[in-house]
């Protein structure tokens, strides 16, 4: 994204609209940590990006119809240090709150949600699951000891 | 594989619908070779971005919705079959010689899909840390990044030929040599302003100018480098001297 640093050109009234061919920027969805309105939705954007830039961006090439966008930077700690006792700053980065026209709801989906597999029938991996299942219920202490442990006598 | 690629380029970004069906059987032709690199946004077909007006080729497409969900939203996450996989196929990436055959248009189109492309692949990342577990194929990031940057490479080639071509120009930007305060000559590149130099209060506390008092600085300056030089020198003949007595047979290197 950097590998293009250029100087926006200067801008005075009565110029054309500044348009960027094959813009450089992309942007990050992330979960919000807190609680957001239903029609919001959080992004991680470059410092380099605008207001603007982001309605633009989000209407032109993802379809999304903006409502209003506020962005906020957020700085990450200079404080922690290396092997060196040096100090590593953590990037800082901007974050773009977008509220949705339209009425429009979005709720963060759950990625990496475990699919259950069930392996073939009469297959090795079928048997090694079943004889873990089977070791797991012989592990289990007997109930009607009422979780007491084998510790105890009687 | 080639019809169906042919189909799953239709669904490139809706903006780019109009302009592609314009361009007839070459770019189908075209598309058909560029959908064998990355496997990864062959995947992403599920698109929802199309219009109704796209018929040709549905027969041999995967079945693809055209209401548009989420709005678009849904290009920030990969297919739903993919979540939660360990592994997430992809192709290789894009070489500056592969895309040196493609038109300009071409071009744009891809780099949009990669931009995208890239955005589904931050998100998948930032998620994973979030919650804690591996992100599926990070590599495809890395292929996604070069791809990206042999795509500029190349358009900044065309460019630079075109301005050659037309203006003689070897630079974009313009600039020129100037001298820094301590001596230094290098190339200064020339920004935008609003008013002349003569009345730019900032520009002109740069000072492209050496004062007298600093020759001195720079005469000791340039006794130092020389004097590293030599230091370099002497320190590889002494070496080839060693050498050469500790093995007489090597040939001398010439350096």
């Amino acid at each position: 994204m950097a590998q293009r640093l250029f100087i926006y050109p200067l801008y005075q009234i009565g110029n054309p609209q500044l348009r960027i061919f094959r813009p450089p920027f992309s942007l990050t969805l992330v979960r919000p940590g807190k609680e957001q309105p239903q029609d919001t939705v959080q992004f991680r954007i470059p410092m380099e990006m605008t207001k603007c830039d982001v309605r633009n961006y989000l209407e032109k090439i993802y379809n999304v119809p903006v409502g209003a966008v506020r962005t906020r930077i957020q700085y990450c700690t200079n404080k922690k240090r290396n092997h060196l006792n040096q100090k590593v700053k953590r990037p800082d980065y901007k974050v773009a709150y977008v509220q949705l026209a339209q009425q429009q709801t979005f709720e963060f989906p759950d990625i990496f949600t475990e699919k259950d597999v069930k392996s073939a029938e009469g297959s090795v991996e079928e048997m090694q699951e079943k004889f873990m299942e089977d070791e797991k219920q012989r592990q289990k202490p007997d109930l009607r000891r009422g979780g007491v442990t084998e510790w105890f006598g009687l | 594989m080639a019809a169906t690629s042919v189909g799953r380029v239709l669904t490139l970004c809706r903006q780019f619908q109009n302009a592609f069906r314009i361009s007839t059987s070459l770019a189908v032709q075209q598309s058909a070779l560029t959908l064998t690199k990355s496997q990864s946004y062959l995947d992403r077909l599920t698109y929802p971005l199309l219009s109704s007006n796209w018929h040709c080729h549905v027969g041999q497409c995967r079945p693809l919705h055209t209401t548009i969900s989420r709005r678009g939203l849904e290009g920030f996450f990969d297919i739903p079959e993919n979540w939660g996989e360990a592994t997430v196929k992809s192709g290789a990436p894009w070489t500056a010689k592969q895309l040196r055959t493609k038109s300009n248009e071409d071009l744009h189109k891809l780099w949009y899909v990669l931009l995208k492309e890239k955005n589904m692949l931050l998100t998948i990342e930032q998620e994973s840390k979030r919650q804690r577990i591996q992100m599926p194929s990070p590599e495809r990031l890395k292929k996604i990044e070069r791809s990206m940057k042999r795509l500029d490479t190349v358009v900044k080639e065309r460019e630079d030929a075109l301005r050659l071509l037309q203006t003689g120009q070897e630079r974009a930007r313009p600039g020129a040599w100037r001298k820094d305060i301590f001596g230094r000559v290098y190339w200064y590149r020339f920004r935008e302003h609003a008013l002349p130099w003569y009345m730019n209060k900032r520009y002109k506390r740069k000072r492209f100018y050496t004062p007298l008092f600093v020759t001195p600085h720079i005469r000791l300056r340039l006794e130092k480098h020389l004097r590293a030089k030599t230091r370099i020198q002497n320190k590889e003949r002494e070496k080839q001297t060693v050498l050469q007595e500790k093995f007489p047979q090597i040939k001398a290197q010439s350096s």
